[in-house]
C-alpha cells in the first residue's frame, strides 16, 4: 500500500520540486505505526475515487486512465528488462553525480569548516554560486558535456555539492568544545582528533546532507532525461506522452516516485543504524 | 609535584579584558589531596585550564612533576565540570574510557585491562557496552572518573565533579573516590564551592577568591579512612566548616 501512497505526489515530474523533497521529514517508527489504520484508509478512498472519475468519465479517460490500468501498466513493465535498462541508467547518473558531489564536497566542506580564514575567502564565491538552479546550466552543460551521461552527471554534482557542502561545514563547526577539549587533554594528537571526535560528530549533519541530495540528485537526472532528452527514465516518460501510451506514461511516473522514496527509505534505514547514539535516532531512555 | 607561582590569566586585553584568574599560588605536594573552594565565578575553571594545558597563561608559571606546562602534561588528567559533555555519545561506555589509552603508548592488552579495571573501581563493571546517555547523570560522572583513571595519570584535576547529583549518590560518590585516591596514589586537586565536601574530603583546603586568589589555606588533621557519620560530627570538622564558611564570606 505504500505503493499506493506515492500515486498522490508522483505526477508533478518539475524540475526543482521533486516528489521525494517533501518527504525528508521522518517521524519516530512508532508514531508511523499509529498514523498508519487512517492513513491507508484515505489512500485507498482517494484511489477508489480515481477509479470511478475516470470509468464514469467524470475525468477524460485519454488522459486520466483507471488507476487499476496503471498499475497493470506497470506491473507489466517490471517484468519487462526495457525498464531495468531506464532505471539503471537514471540511477547510474544518480550514483555517479551524488558521489562525486560528496567527494568534493565533504573534504572541502570540513576543511571550511574547521578553519576561519579559509570560510572567510571562499564565503563571496559561494553565495554567488550556490543560489544558481542547476536547470539553468543546462545549456551550459549540454555545451560542454554534450547530451549524453556526463551532462547528466555533471547536472547532478553541481547540485548536490552545496547540500552536502553546507552540512559538512554546520557539522565540523558544530563539534562541541568539551569533547574537543577532553581528547586535546588526554593527548591525542590532531589526526586522531580528527578521525575519533570531529568526524564523528559532523556525521549527522553530513548524512542529513546526502540524504537531502539524494532526492535532489534523481530530480536532476529525471530533469536531464526529460528536457535534454538524456537517456533514463524520463525520456522513455516523454517518449511514452509523445507516443500517445498514456496508461505507460502514468507507470513509469509511479515508478520514479516509487524510485525516490525507495531511496529515502534506504537512506533513512542507514542513518538510523549507523547513527543509532544520535539524539534523533535514540530509542526513548529505558 | 604541582607547582602554581603568580599564575595570572586575562581573556582579552591586558588593559581591557575580563581578570579570570589574578595571582595565584600554591603547591600541592606528591599523593595530596587538596580542594579549592570558591564561589561561583571566582576563576576555578580558568584555572585548571591553565593547569591541564588547555589554555595558556597570561603569565606566571605552573610545573606538573618539575615540567613546566605548555600543552596538556602526559601524566595529568581532567575531569571537567560538564562531565556529560566530555562523554562522547557514539561511543560505548567502554570505548570511552579506552580511546585514550592507545595514544599514551599503551598495549591494546594493557589499555583492556585498565579500562576493565578502572570501570570495576567505579561500580560499572557491567555497564561496559551501554552508550553514556543510556545512564543516569551519577554513572555518567563515574565513567568520566573511570576514564580519568585508566589513563593512570599522577595528577588528577576534578572539577565540581559531584555538583549535579542528589545528595546520597554524592557522598557515595565521595567515598568511591576516597577509595581510589587510596589505591592508585594519585595527587588530587579537586575543585568545589561545597564546604563539608571539601572538608571531608580533603588534606588541605585553599578558598579563592574572584580574580582567583588564595585567601585562607586549612589544613584537614582529621583521621583517616574517613566516614560520612563519625567524621563528620567530629568537633574538628565543625571548627573546620565555621573556619572556612566566614573565609568565603569575607
Ligand atoms: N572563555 C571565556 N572568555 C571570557 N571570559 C571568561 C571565559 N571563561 C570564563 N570567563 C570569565 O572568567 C571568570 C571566571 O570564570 P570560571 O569559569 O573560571 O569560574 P568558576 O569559578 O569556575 O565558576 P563556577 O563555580 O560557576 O564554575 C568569570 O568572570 C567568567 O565570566
Ligand atoms: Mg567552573
Amino acid at each position: 500500500m505504500r505503493v499506493a501512497e506515492k500515486v498522490t505526489t508522483a505526477p508533478s515530474p518539475q524540475p526543482g520540486t521533486g516528489p521525494v523533497a517533501g518527504r525528508s521529514r521522518e517521524g519516530s517508527l512508532r508514531r508511523r505505526a499509529l498514523d498508519w489504520v487512517p492513513r491507508l484508509l484515505g489512500i485507498a478512498a482517494i484511489l477508489v475515487v480515481l477509479e470511478v472519475c475516470s470509468r464514469t468519465g467524470v475525468l477524460p479517460r485519454e488522459s486520466f486512465p483507471p488507476v487499476s490500468e496503471i498499475y497493470g501498466s506497470l506491473l507489466g513493465l517490471v517484468g519487462d528488462p526495457g525498464l531495468w535498462v531506464e532505471i539503471g541508467r537514471t540511477m547510474r547518473g544518480w550514483a555517479v553525480g551524488l558521489l562525486l558531489a560528496a567527494v568534493l564536497a565533504v573534504p572541502l566542506g570540513m576543511l571550511l569548516g574547521a578553519s576561519r580564514r579559509a570560510f572567510q575567502m571562499s564565503r563571496l564565491v559561494i553565495e554567488f554560486l550556490r543560489p544558481v538552479p542547476s536547470v539553468a546550466l543546462i545549456p551550459l552543460a549540454v555545451l560542454v558535456f554534450g547530451v549524453g551521461q556526463d551532462m547528466k552527471v555533471f547536472l547532478v554534482a553541481f547540485a548536490c555539492f552545496w547540500p552536502i557542502l553546507f552540512q559538512s561545514i554546520y557539522g565540523v563547526q558544530d563539534v562541541d568544545p568539551v569533547a574537543r577539549d577532553t581528547a586535546r587533554s588526554y593527548g591525542l594528537p590532531p589526526l586522531a582528533r580528527f578521525a575519533r571526535i570531529i568526524l564523528p560528530s559532523a556525521a549527522p549533519y553530513i548524512a542529513t546532507g546526502l540524504r537531502i541530495s539524494s532526492a535532489i540528485a534523481l530530480i536532476l537526472a529525471l530533469t536531464a532525461e526529460l528536457v535534454v532528452g538524456a537517456p533514463g527514465l524520463g525520456r522513455a516518460i516523454v517518449v511514452s506522452q509523445v507516443s500517445g501510451s498514456i496508461t505507460q506514461m502514468y507507470a513509469l511516473i509511479l515508478a520514479t516516485g516509487l524510485l525516490g522514496w525507495l531511496l529515502n527509505t534506504v537512506f533513512i534505514a542507514v542513518e538510523r543504524r549507523l547513527l543509532r547514539w544520535h539524539p534523533s535516532h535514540r530509542e526513548v531512555a529505558l | 609535584m604541582l607547582e602554581v607561582s603568580h599564575l595570572r590569566k586575562v581573556y582579552g586585553s591586558e588593559e581591557t579584558g575580563n581578570v579570570a584568574v589574578g595571582d595565584l599560588s600554591f603547591v600541592v605536594g606528591e599523593k595530596e589531596f587538596v580542594c579549592i573552594l570558591g564561589s561561583s565565578g571566582c576563576g576555578k575553571t580558568t584555572m585548571l585550564r591553565c593547569l591541564s594545558g588547555l589554555a595558556p597563561a597570561t603569565s606566571g608559571q605552573i610545573l606538573v612533576e618539575g615540567n613546566p606546562v605548555d600543552g596538556p602534561p602526559e601524566d595529568l588528567a581532567y575531569v571537567f565540570q560538564d562531565y556529560s559533555r566530555s562523554l562522547l555519545p557514539w561511543m560505548t561506555v567502554e570505548r570511552n574510557v579506552s580511546f585514550p589509552l592507545r595514544y599514551k603508548g599503551m598495549s591494546k592488552q594493557e589499555a583492556k585491562s585498565a579500562t576493565a579495571d578502572a570501570l570495576d573501581a567505579v561500580g560499572l563493571g557491567d555497564r561496559t557496552k551501554a552508550f553514556p546517555w543510556q545512564l543516569s547523570g551519577g554513572m555518567q560522572q563515574r565513567v568520566a572518573i573511570a576514564r580519568a583513571l585508566a589513563y593512570r595519570p599522577r595528577v588528577l584535576l576534578m572539577d565540581e565533579p559531584f555538583a549535579s547529583v542528589d545528595a546520597q549518590t554524592r557522598s557515595d560518590l565521595e567515598d568511591l573516590l576516597l577509595g581510589i585516591w587510596e589505591r592508585y596514589a594519585v595527587t588530587i586537586l579537586f575543585v568545589t564551592h561545597d564546604i563539608d565536601e571539601a572538608v571531608y574530603l580533603a588534606d588541605r583546603v585553599l578558598v579563592l577568591k574572584a580574580p582567583a586568589t588564595v585567601t585562607t589555606v586549612a589544613e584537614v588533621d582529621l583521621p583517616r579512612p574517613r566516614d560520612q557519620i563519625t567524621t563528620k560530627a567530629l568537633p574538628e570538622f565543625a571548627r573546620l566548616r565555621s573556619e572556612l564558611l566566614s573565609a568565603l564570606r569575607h
